[in-house]
This record gives C-alpha cells, structure tokens and sequence, in this order.
C-alpha cells in the first residue's frame, strides 16, 4: 500500500502573524460548518448553496482587505492562507480588476453557463435596473447587486 | 427688609389644639404633626367643622414622588419640640397669607395656578440670647447668620446696635468665642434660648420693623432694604421662571444657605441644580449666556472630534484591529449601546472610520512587534507546563483541556516540540529530588558568567536557563533558594569592557582588526618587493662588475704579445712540469 502523503505546504506551520486573524478565520470555519450542515428543508433547490457562497465571499474578502487595503498581513502569509484555503484566489484575481471590484461570486460572471451568453442579474447596476425599486436576489449565489457602481 | 408674616387677626385660623404643631411641607402644603402621638394630618385638627382655610389638597404622587416622601422623612426630626418650634418658624406662614403678600413684589401674579411656593432665600429670626447687663434687650440671629437687638418690653427692634446695649453685645461675642474656643458647644453662642413660638416672634419681628420707620430718622439701621429684597426676590423668579423645574431639595438647602443671596450666588446654584439633574447649562436657561462655562452652550462637535470620538469607542470596547466589519456588527451589541455610536450619521462613515482606525493599529502593533526583542517560544510554554502539567494526565489529554491557553497555540512552537517538552517534563517529575538538583547546579554551572554573575536580578535570569526543562522541572519553593545561592557565590560580571562590549562594538573592533591585519599584509608585501629590487639591483651591479673585470682583463693581454707571452709561459709551465718528473724519475 502506498504511502499517504500529504500536502507538504499544508503541514508547514503558519507564517508569523496568523495568531492575529486565527480567531477570525476559526469563526469563518464554524459558521461555514454550521451552513454546512444546516437542514436545507423545503428551501428552493437554488437557494440551499446561498450561504456556503456568502461565508466563503465574506472570508474570501477578509482575507483580501488585510493583504491588499490594510497591509496588515505579508505576503508569506496571504500565499499561506490562498494555499490552504482560506480564500479564492480566483475571485481575489477578479477583485483586482475594473468593474469587478464588488463581484459576489466566479459563477455569476460566467456567460457561458447561461442561455443568452449573459451575466448574472446581480451584476445589472441598479441604476441600470427597469424597476429600480424591486429587491432582486440572483439564484447562484443570493447576490442582490454587486455591480462597481452600485 | 425681613419678609413679615404677621397675619390679620380677622383671618388667622383658630388656634390648634395642644400638642399639635403646624408645618409646612416642602411641597408648600401646610400639614399637621402631633409630637405625642407622631401622627401628622393635612387638616387642621381640633375643630374640624370650622372649615380650615382652604385645606391644601394631597399632592398628586405623580406630580412630585419626592415631596411627598421628603415631607414624611422630615416628620421624626421633629418630635423634639424645640426642632419643630424651629421647624416652625421657619415655615408657618399659611399660604394664601404668602400668595397676598408677594403679590406686592409683583412677580407672581400671572402664575395663579402654582400652588406650590417658590422657593427664594427668606430671612427669619432663629433665635435669640438675652443679653447681659442690660436685660430686656435680647439679641436676635436670623437664619442668614444676621442679627439685630430686640427689647421686648418696648416692643422695639434695630439692626444697628444702639450704643448702650454694645457692651453687652460686645461682652456676648467675647463669651461665644471663647465657648468656641474651648468647644463647649453646648454653651455656644446661638440657640441658647429657646425661639420663642413662631408666630409671636413674627409677629415681633414684623412689629419691629414698624418702628423702625417710625424711627428711621434716628437710626440708619437699615441694611437690608426693599430694593434688595425685590432683588432677591427677582432673581428667585427668574430662575424658577426660566428653569421650569421642581426644586425639592430647595427648603432643606436654605437652612444652611449662605449669609445674602447675591447674583452669582444664584447663578452658581442654578448651576450646580442644573449639574445634579445632569443638565448643561445651555440646555436651561437662566437668561444670562454670557455666563455659562465654556462650552456649555448647545455643544458643536465637529466632524473630526465625532470621528476621534468614535474611535475612541472602538479602543474602548477592545476591538481587534484585525477582526471583520462583519464581526464587529454581529456581537457589537455594547458598542452600540454607547453614545458615542451615534456620533457619526451612518453606517458608511462609520465602518470609513473604523477602517482607518484598525489600519492605524495594525501599523501600531506591527512596529511594537518589531521593536519587542525575539523570545524563546518556549520559556512561555515551559512557565506554563510548571504551572498546569502533572504526571496524571497524558499528553494527549493536556493538550486538549488546554488547547486554548495561548502557549498552546502559539504557532512558533511545532506541536512536536511541544509533546516532546511535556513527556520530558513529565519524566523528570519523578525523578528523586536529589538528582534533579544535581542537575540543576549542573545546569547552573554551565551558564557563562557573562550571563550569570552576582549581579544578575532574580527575575532576569537568562534564556538559556529559563528554556532548560532542568530548570523548570523543579519546584519554585526549592528551586529558587538553590539559584540564589549559587549567583551569590559568584563572581561578579566580567569586566567593565566587556560587559559593555555589544554587538556594534564587537563588529567594530573586528573591523579593525581586519583593518590592521590587511596593512600588515601590505607592508609584508611591499617589504617583500623592495628587497626583490635591492636584489635584482644588487644583481645587476655584481654582473656589471664582472664584465667590467673581464675587459680590464682583455685589456691587460694587449695584441700578439699578450698571446705569445701566454703561449709561452704556457709552454715553460709544461717544461718546468716534465723537468720536475724527470728529475723524480731520475
């Protein structure tokens, strides 16, 4: 039987300066647990995945805000934490570009997932909206707008 | 002027039933108390089918809680009845009497449905000493601290001392001092009579000013005159006009008020009311702005101050810099019940400042981080394993019941480290005593004096020592006396240059050792290439010399001659050798 192996960047301890966000990431985990494992009930089948999208956003963002707006983490950290999955480098990689600054979630930019080669709703600014007034939530993630603009 | 409360003897109230005492509740509301039977009513008791004049209704409880409680906590005070003559006098004047009389002064007349009265500084007698050496005359001190002589006989009264009765006064005064002095208090100087009942004493008083006018042109004793009581009297109004307010404690202060209400004094305890209700002074009005202390008024705060005001909070409530807006909403219940959360207009500028704020902070913490000196992680986790570690629990076990400990999760230590650390510990528990005092000593010997020495402070001993499972493995209690008496039998720290000898210094002298150690090298060089000249010079002299010996030769064997020569006592050598071996043959 071969050997397990794993990760070897997985089982290097953190870089200094994670004693500061642990605490923060440990809470991101619990609650992503708990979304987890709630009972999805009788929820719209689209609806049940909208809080795993929303923590991991949140955390995702978290992680991008100390390295790239508050400076308050290095970058051995913040390839430490992308490593281990303490945040989506694909969307961060999205964040830094123009018009993307706020996107919710990767699937609700992708065209080709879509019947008409088009966005998500969520990313319709709200100035652009026919009614303006409406409260929309888009179904891949419950995004109500995420447009630069909004 | 002393305010009168002499009555119309048309519209007095029959008089009360022995043992009965009238006083006046702070509310304003007259009230009843017998001191035998501790019972105090609002009607006026004895003739109760006489209607009393106007009996002053209950007070409303929710008018004014206070009042009523104030009115029945004073009750007990009185059942000595010179404290309720006192009370008394203080306070005996029925109301309607009051409301007539101040309508002179004007200033009430418009609020006819305020029943309460209004509370102003009232000058009264509060008691009298007769004075020694000419009898009838008693001296009278008002509550305000003032006096003035009374003769009862003639039923007259001045505020100036005449001339014969100043010795007794004079006499009086020494007397009271000296009882001061010695602290016989209960010989002092004021209340050494009894104040006669309130009313008569009014009565008098009121009479006595009467005949102050009649013989004011004998006597130019008045100091207190109409226009300062209208004084008083406007300043009371204006500011029990302009506050709005009920002031309860106001009869209880004036007892021990100060000797004449001047403008500042009631601006001053405006004041201090408003401060005890917890108003600003901007927030009532005593009609005077120019007089509030500073920033009392209406408190601008500008945009920076609200925004250093709530960042204020944020350090307050102990904040992480580091945590997410997210989290700060979700459990930031506290701070949201400060009032400082509501400087700021709205949820943007908020989370704007609180930006700002943790990226100031992590800058803070960053530096201090920077500037604190790197620790062995370990001295942290081994205090800790001495405090918490017995041999009763496993590894595994201590780690889980103290996984949140901060040793225990401080990521400089590899968990490894960590279990090795603790069965090392564990283990070395049960060794004997001896043997860990062995090595212990050993430990301690091993440390350079540089570090140990008998200047070492307890509580500084080295790393080297405190990160030593040797060290930690044995108790305080033993430990500490055998580490103190080791540094005493040590020398003192190295010397002097040395001690000071750090890194900069160190490096520093290296450098210029390299320095030196290169100019030797130099020189070594350069010696080493100057003999080389000398010697190729030395050299070429030598072969300079030769030759030139070689051509003195050449030119010592000149022409044919020199060679014939040489041929010839070549051949005569030869000759001269055979001739020897002949000659030896021979």
């Amino acid at each position: 039987m071969p050997a397990i192996r794993t990760h070897a960047s997985r089982t290097k301890k953190p870089p200094a300066g994670f004693d500061d966000i642990r605490d923060d990431l440990e809470v991101f985990n619990i609650k992503m647990k708990d979304a987890q494992n709630a009972p999805t009930g009788n929820l719209p089948k689209a609806q049940a995945q909208w809080p795993i999208f929303q923590i991991a956003h949140q955390r995702t963002r978290y992680v991008y805000e100390l390295y790239y707006e508050k400076d308050a983490i290095s970058k051995q950290l913040y390839d430490w934490l992308l490593k281990n999955g303490y945040a989506d480098a694909m969307l961060i990689a999205k964040w830094k570009k123009q018009g993307y600054e706020k996107l919710c979630c990767l699937r609700c930019v992708q065209t080709k997932e879509t019947n008409y080669s088009s966005t998500c709703i969520c990313r319709v600014p709200k100035a652009q909206m026919k009614d303006e007034t409406k409260d929309i939530q888009c179904v891949n993630c419950g995004c109500r707008g995420c447009g630069s603009s909004d | 002027m002393l305010r009168s409360t002499h009555k119309p003897s048309g519209n007095a109230p029959p008089p009360l039933p022995p043992g009965w005492t009238e006083h006046k509740a702070p509310t304003g509301h007259t009230y009843y108390y017998n001191a035998a039977t501790k019972e105090s009513t609002y009607k006026r008791p004895g003739l109760a089918e006489i209607a009393s004049p106007a009996p002053p209704p209950p007070p409303i409880a929710g008018a004014n809680p206070n009042a009523s409680f104030l009115q029945h906590s004073a009750i007990p005070n009185l059942s000595n009845p010179a404290a309720a003559n006192a009370w008394q006098a203080q306070f005996n004047a029925p109301p309607q009497h009051q409301q007539n009389q101040r309508g002179g002064f004007g200033g009430r007349g418009g609020r006819g449905g305020n029943d309460r009265p209004r509370p102003q500084p009232r000058d009264k007698p509060k008691s009298s000493t007769p004075i020694p050496g000419c009898e009838p005359w008693v001296l009278v001190y008002t509550k305000y601290g003032r006096r003035f002589v009374y003769n009862p006989t003639k039923q007259a009264s001045y505020w100036r001392i005449p001339e014969k009765v100043m010795k007794g006064v004079i006499e009086l005064d020494i007397k009271g001092i000296q009882d001061k002095a010695t602290g016989d208090k209960s010989a002092s100087a004021e209340p050494t009579t009894e104040p006669k009942d309130g009313d008569t004493e009014m009565a008098e008083a009121q009479e006595a000013e009467e005949e102050q006018q009649e013989i004011g042109s004998d006597y130019e004793e008045v100091e207190v005159t109409d226009s300062e009581g209208e004084h008083d009297d406007d300043n009371g109004e204006e500011g029990e006009h302009k506050s709005k307010r009920q002031r309860t404690e106001e009869p209880e202060e004036e007892e021990q008020g100060p000797v004449e209400f001047s403008e500042e004094d009631f601006a001053a305890q405006l004041q201090a009311m408003g401060a005890d209700y917890g108003l600003d002074p901007g927030e009532y009005d005593d009609g005077d702005p120019d007089a509030w202390p500073e920033g009392a008024e209406g408190l601008e705060i500008s945009e920076s101050d609200s925004r250093e005001l709530f960042k204020d909070l944020l350090a307050d409530h102990g904040v992480n810099p580091f945590s997410p807006w997210e989290k700060l909403i979700d459990e930031g219940s506290s701070l949201v019940d400060d009032p400082r959360w509501t400087v700021l207009p709205n949820m943007k500028t908020r989370r704007e400042v609180w930006e700002e704020w943790s990226r100031a902070h992590i800058q803070l913490s960053k530096e201090r981080r920077a500037k604190e000196e790197k620790k062995d992680p370990r001295i942290p986790y081994l205090a800790f394993l001495q405090a918490k570690a017995n041999p009763k629990l496993y590894w595994a076990e201590f780690r889980r019941k103290y996984r949140k400990e901060p040793p225990l999760r401080d990521t400089n230590l590899a968990d490894k480290e960590r279990e090795k650390l603790y069965r090392d510990y564990i283990a070395r528990l049960k060794l004997p005593l001896e043997t860990q005092k062995k090595d212990l000593s050993a430990l301690l010997r091993g440390v350079p004096l540089k570090d140990l020495n008998n200047k070492t402070p307890h509580e500084n001993l080295p790393s080297q020592l405190l990160s030593d499972i040797r060290y930690v493995s044995l108790q305080a209690s033993v430990r500490d006396p055998l580490i103190q008496a080791y540094i005493e039998t040590l020398p003192p720290p190295p010397e002097e240059g040395e001690a000071v000898d750090d890194e900069a210094s160190r490096k520093e002298r290296a450098e210029r050792r390299k320095r030196e150690d290169a100019l030797r090298e130099r020189e070594k060089a350069v010696e080493e290439q100057k003999r080389r000249q000398r010697r190729q010079l030395e050299h070429g002299r030598a072969v300079l010399r030769e030759e030139e010996r070689e051509l003195e030769r050449a030119q010592h064997v000149d022409g044919r001659k020199g060679i014939q020569s040489q041929l010839l006592a070549e051949r005569e050598k030869k000759g001269a050798d055979a001739g020897a071996e002949g000659g030896d043959e021979a």
